[in-house]
């Protein structure tokens, strides 16, 4: 699989970096639809952005081989994306605090903590079959 | 993310335009720090006017900026500074790390 697929609501990426703009502008795209304001189709953006940099390291690895899919939809005034990877998942207990004083300076290791500040729910299925990380936000 | 500079009274501005979100985002500005520090120049000011927004990884790549030019004795200070971004910066404390101005004038003007 060398390249993006888009069916409807849904895009499905091979688990490269190199396919986050294309996520991106599917998931605007969407949201532009849905008459979104744009700072929240901002913290929307940015939030799947994260979690599909996650599932490409910590999950499938940056295998082309291996899929991301990234679902998008609109019930009762809110916006849910499910964005689910076939990868060896990871536990999100074993983040470390990213505000704490020894971590601020890491350049890495804030994504979940960005997602949970932007959405209003965030729902992270974690096995060794893969991840399924749900957020939703109002509209 | 698209990468511009110029520079403004001796000091290096690099302007990003776009949204700052990983791939090669982050090469692209790390290669242009250090062909910015070889040339000898290590105050620099990043303008981010330009940048609709960034996630984690824009955020990892302004503080790799940071320490590179700080650990090379050089300095960086941030300008327009967004709404959304500053957001971020305050949520992830970033806020007690980078010193940032009003305008590219202020920033210049402080590394002076």
């Amino acid at each position: 699989m060398d390249k993006a697929t888009i069916s409807g609501n849904t895009i499905t990426i091979p688990a490269h970096d190199k396919f986050l703009v294309a996520v991106d502008e599917f998931i605007e795209g969407v949201l532009r639809r849905y008459n979104t304001d744009e700072s929240v189709i901002a913290d929307i953006a940015i939030s799947v952005s994260e979690l599909v940099i996650n599932a490409i390291s910590h999950g499938s690895r940056s295998s082309l081989d291996k899929s991301i899919i990234v679902k998008i939809r609109k019930t009762n005034g809110e916006v849910k994306v499910i964005v689910s990877d076939h990868g060896s998942g990871f536990n999100p207990e074993e983040i470390e605090d990213p505000l704490a004083d020894e971590n601020l300076l890491k350049e890495a290791g804030r994504g979940i903590f960005i997602v949970r500040s932007l959405m209003d729910t965030v729902d992270i299925k974690a096995s060794e079959q893969g991840t399924t990380v749900t957020i939703t936000k109002a509209i | 993310m698209k990468l511009s500079d110029r520079e403004q009274n001796g000091i290096v501005v690099l302007e990003p335009k776009g949204k700052i979100m990983g791939g090669p985002d982050a090469s692209l500005l790390h290669d242009k720090l250090h062909e910015v520090m070889e040339a000898g120049r290590k105050k620099v000011v990043i303008d981010l006017s330009q940048v609709e927004w960034m996630n984690s990884t824009g955020l990892g790549i302004l503080i790799s900026t940071y320490t590179t030019l700080r650990n090379n004795d050089g300095e960086l200070k941030l300008a327009n500074v967004t709404d959304k971004i500053q957001s971020l910066l305050t949520i992830t404390k970033l806020v007690m790390v980078f010193d940032t101005y009003d305008s590219v004038v202020e920033a210049v003007k402080a590394l002076k």
